[in-house]
């Protein structure tokens, strides 16, 4: 239809033209029937009245005329935006503030979502992501599972699985790198060779390593540096490809650099380099070479599924192979089996994948409820300007406004309001997540956390969807009020502020009380993750963590052999003890809640295992004589450690209560021995039994077996000097390194903690701690908005009455029977909102029980704390305007208008 | 304001408003004047219900528009059935008769 395109044209470039036509047509349309008129003998200022009668008011028709025209639609939303603009810009305060308001609801959403995003939804760099599968092992009756497979078995796969194009594995190794002259601890996959290819990867820089390479024993070492380490360590130099540098002392070659963007397939930790595999414990060219041992099992392995395959035929593929290795090597295979988990729903690791889920979902409702509270403010503050702009409604309806017009208008504003509040929440919650993200770092310093929560377009998306769920509720109510605009009402209405008839507030009432319970849920919901770390930081940890220093060191990084090592050791622990303000020292491998453990699997003796069962992996600490007395780690039974307990005297243990209780049930676990070598010895005799203590996770573990062994009996190079002093042990920090730089120049420090700080880390009270920061940060916020929300319904419906209260105190009334009337309407709105919290919090918190650590999802003492608090508050909100209105000077009330 | 249903039946007035400028151009009140003449003072079109639609069909080529002077020597906008107008007109006046004939049937049968 030309036509109709032409005449869109002409009707949205050509505005003035038509308009002007239109106005004359209609101008000459009176003139005519005015002539008609006057032809029936009426006089000129007569006829042109009946004239314009008849034409029924000629705004009125040119507005009709004007709906009807194309491209109307298009021009009205232009108009309805520039309006907007010119509404909002015209009374800047109140924009500002719900700006902000719904800024802040949208930049806590962001910010959270961001992370949640990260974490669970982001897609891995990689080609074809979904096709990546975890594999899991999992062996029988295990009480630990730790879902990794051994070179061996991953060989087999290879050669048996037929539902996958590539099956690849990695592990994580922290290692010491020494190149340009400085040494400093990373952390590196040791990877199988077709890790790269199989994810489809293409190199930054160099080359990556080929399939089947590193595999083999003999091989030299290579590495291949991650991006951004690549970027920070060496400034991006091209020269780094081809160069030898040193790895835990070893010589291996740079052969190129990884992607950008990549940073291994850890969803938490980021990879600074990657080695081949035969630089890991999981292949062997250790010592021991025990890599080559089917039941070693240290590899994290995937797969990437063949073209056409699903995850149910994928899954019985290795069935039949799980089954099948079974049977072939039953010492070591019997037991195992091999779940098929696409890779994100394995993130973190598999044991907490279930639990992650839904801490992200509860902080996104709790997030939901901030949005919500701040959608219900500006609802308010649209609502009380919506009154005040009846009249401009009232004269727009008068003018020939549709219904659908004034609603479309209110509705563009809302959006647009809206809009920018999410535009400003994207940055804030950007703000918020960069800050987030560096404290973590911060205080996790010694973990290469990845925390990009960046703005992707999930995170776009969802902050524009907020935005426009806002834009709706905000808006919608307004909206309706001005779409039940009649003329008349309204016009009379105007100007006049008379006392609101019953039933007039209702709705923001109502909006008032939701605001209340909402922020009362949020308030709760942060109490009780504060209890639960309150909780958590007074929990028996089964050793003194005051006043230790923690020192972790390797001197295997730089070529120290066994004797050269202990010997190293021996030396800095007596020259440590030597310094000022250090009351005793000890050395041991494991740090409770640390990032190193060594589950080692124990025969019993006597207890010959059943058949198809794997042995018990059991977690162990070696330690040196004075660390039970050091860490005050109490001894419940026999002896501690001694000087004679060493290579040449018969291996002995301490058991913790647990595993005595477990492995020897009613029997005295003194004299009883076990071997963490094989069903044949050589065994360990127990000498003592020490208390239970907490060792990896700190919040939510049960006791789980633990023993120590002497560690003059088994060696390891990276160990940890527990520092006790008398002085804060941070102040240590600077002579330790000064003794430990005299022993050994090149040494590189890999870590320097107290054991406080240590405790803070991942395993530890970190995640209770942050769990208790955000609910707190959005309770608070919560708060702060519900009192805006009382303080304003309160002192606007108080404003509005203030001719009444001019009258009543004409007639008599008191200024206190004042005070009492204002308060009464808050106290109501006050008591009402917190009942409605106190149920809604008890209805919903309990979703987060499985979050809480002793403390119940309905602790009455931070239910009615809670609520004290708020109403407390909320009150005072109220009282204020009240006190206001109380001081009127009658006369001024009178004439107020 | 003497409104009788105009909305009679949806298209009605459109119609009605094709045959009165099937005769020769007119302007808005003529036209108006015209359809109550032509009813026989049935109807009279409200001006809000007859612009519309007189623009409306401007837009979809049915009639033009030309600004000259009235016969007291006013300027008036005129509008004219233009050929497309003319063959809507035919349509409209065959389905009208249609649905006439229909109704009569149905009435009468009953």
């Amino acid at each position: 239809m030309p036509g109709r395109i032409t005449s869109l044209f002409r009707n949205l470039l050509r505005k003035n033209t038509v308009e002007q036509a239109l106005d004359d047509e209609l101008q000459s349309a009176v003139e005519v029937l005015t002539e008609e008129k006057m032809k029936q003998g009426l006089s000129h200022p007569e006829a042109r009245r009946q004239a314009l009668i008849e034409i029924g008011g000629v705004e009125q028709v040119k507005e009709d005329v004007r709906t009807i025209r194309v491209g109307r639609a298009l021009e009205d939303f232009a108009r309805d935006i520039r309006f907007a603009f010119r509404t909002l810009a015209k009374s800047p305060g109140l924009t500002a503030i719900v700006v902000i308001t719904l800024a802040l609801g949208i930049g806590v959403n962001t910010a959270i979502f961001g992370i949640v995003n990260g974490m669970l939804l982001r897609p891995l760099p990689v080609r074809a992501p979904e096709q990546i599968m975890f594999l899991a092992a999992e062996q029988k009756g295990a009480s630990l599972q730790t879902y990794t497979v051994s070179y061996l078995d991953l060989v087999d796969y290879r050669k048996q699985v037929s539902a996958f194009s590539d099956l690849f594995a990695y592990e994580i190794a922290l290692v010491g790198l020494s190149a340009y002259g400085r040494a400093e601890e990373i952390a590196a996959s040791c990877v199988t060779g077709n890790y790269f290819s199989a994810l489809g990867l293409q190199p930054t820089l160099g080359r990556l390593f080929l399939a089947g390479e590193g595999e083999k024993p003999g091989e030299a070492g290579m590495m291949v540096l991650g991006y951004s380490y690549w970027q920070k360590r060496f400034g991006g130099d091209p020269g780094v490809v081809g160069r030898q540098v040193l790895v835990d002392g070893k010589p291996v070659t740079i052969v190129g650099v990884g992607p950008k963007g990549f940073g291994g397939l850890h969803s938490i930790l980021e990879m600074d380099a990657y080695l081949t595999l035969n630089r890991g414990l999981g292949f062997g060219q250790g010592p021991d070479g025990f890599g080559y041992f089917r039941g070693v099992r240290l590899l994290r392995a995937y797969g990437r599924l063949a073209p056409g395959v699903n995850l149910t035929q994928a899954q019985s593929s290795f069935d039949v192979t799980a089954a099948r290795l079974a049977g072939q090597y039953p010492g070591d295979d019997k037991g195992i089996t091999v779940r098929v988990i696409p890779e994100k729903r394995a993130r973190p690791d598999p044991s907490v994948a279930s639990i992650i889920p839904l801490v992200a979902s509860s902080f996104l409702a709790l997030a939901t409820l901030v949005v919500l509270l701040a959608c219900l403010n500006v609802a308010n503050i649209l609502l009380v300007r919506a009154t005040v702009r009846q009249g401009e409604m009232g004269i727009r309806a008068a003018l020939g406004a549709g219904r659908g017009r004034l609603i479309a208008q209110v509705l563009t504003e809302c959006a647009l309001l809206a809009l920018v509040g999410a535009a400003a929440g994207v940055i804030l919650g950007q703000f918020a997540n960069n800050l987030l993200g560096s404290t973590i770092k911060q205080v996790l310093s010694n973990i290469p956390l990845r925390l990009e929560g960046g703005v992707d377009w999930r995170v776009f998306s969802y902050a524009l969807g907020i935005a426009v769920f806002t834009g709706m509720i905000v808006g919608v109510s307004p909206a309706l009020r001005a779409s039940r605009a009649n003329v008349n009402v309204m016009l009379r209405e105007t100007g006049r502020s008379d006392s609101p008839g019953a039933g007039r507030h209702q709705l923001r009432n109502v909006l008032v009380v939701a605001q209340l319970a909402g922020s009362l849920v949020l308030l709760v919901a942060a109490g009780l993750f504060v209890r639960s770390l309150a909780h958590v930081q007074r929990m028996n940890l089964g050793l003194d963590p005051d006043h230790v220093l923690n020192v972790t060191l390797d001197p295997h990084g730089i070529g120290y052999d066994e004797p050269r090592t202990r010997g190293f050791y021996r030396e800095l622990e007596a020259r440590v003890r030597a310094l000022p303000g250090v009351k005793s020292a000890a050395l041991a491998f494991f740090v409770p809640m640390g990032n190193v453990q060594e589950p080692r699997g124990i025969h019993i003796e006597g207890h010959p295992l059943a058949s198809g069962q794997q042995p018990p992996q059991v977690l162990l600490n070696r330690v040196d004589p004075p660390y039970f007395e050091m860490m005050r780690v109490p001894l419940e039974r026999g002896r501690g450690f001694a000087e004679t307990d060493n290579a040449t005297t018969p291996r002995v243990a301490i058991v913790n209560q647990k595993m005595a209780k477990q492995f020897w049930p009613n029997e005295d676990p003194i004299g009883k021995r076990f071997s963490i070598f094989s069903p044949t010895g050589p065994f360990t005799e127990v000498v003592g039994v020490a208390q239970d203590g907490k060792y990896v996770v700190a919040a939510l573990e049960e006791p789980v077996p633990f023993f120590y062994i002497p560690y003059a009996q088994d060696y390891s190079s990276m160990m940890t000097l527990h520092i006790r002093s008398a002085v804060p042990p941070e102040s240590l920090i600077a002579p330790v390194r000064e003794v430990i730089r005299g022993l050994a120049p090149d040494l590189p420090i890999y870590d320097v903690e107290t054991m406080k700080q240590s405790l803070w880390g991942m395993d530890g009270f970190f995640v209770f701690r942050l769990g208790a920061v955000v609910a707190t940060v959005m309770g608070l916020i919560g708060l702060a908005l519900a009192v805006v929300g009382v303080y304003g319904v309160v002192s606007f419906s108080a404003g509005q009455r203030t001719h009444e209260m001019g009258i009543r105190m004409a007639l008599g009334a008191e200024r206190q029977d004042i005070l009492r009337l204002v308060l009464r309407q808050g106290m109501v709105l006050v008591m009402v909102g917190v009942l409605c919290g106190l149920i809604a919090s008890w209805a919903l918190t309990r979703i987060t029980a499985r979050l809480l650590v002793g403390v119940s999802a309905t602790d009455p003492l931070t239910y009615t704390s809670v609520a004290l608090v708020l109403a407390a508050i909320a009150l005072w909100a109220c009282y204020v305007p009240a006190r206001r209105a109380m001081r009127l000077d009658p006369m001024a009330a009178l004439r107020y208008e | 304001m003497g409104e009788k249903r105009t909305d009679l039946l949806r298209g009605t007035l459109d119609l009605l408003i094709l045959k009165a400028l099937s005769l020769e151009p007119l302007h808005g009140v003529g036209v108006s004047r015209r359809i109550t003449q032509i009813t026989k003072g049935a109807f009279q079109v409200s001006f809000g219900s007859l612009f519309p639609s007189l623009h409306r069909m401007e837009e979809k080529g049915w009639v033009e528009a030309e600004w000259r002077s009235s016969e007291n020597n006013r300027r008036a906008k005129y509008y004219r059935l233009t050929p497309p107008g003319r063959a809507q007109l035919k349509l409209e006046e065959r389905e009208w008769n249609q649905v006439v004939k229909i109704m009569t049937a149905a009435v009468e049968s009953a």
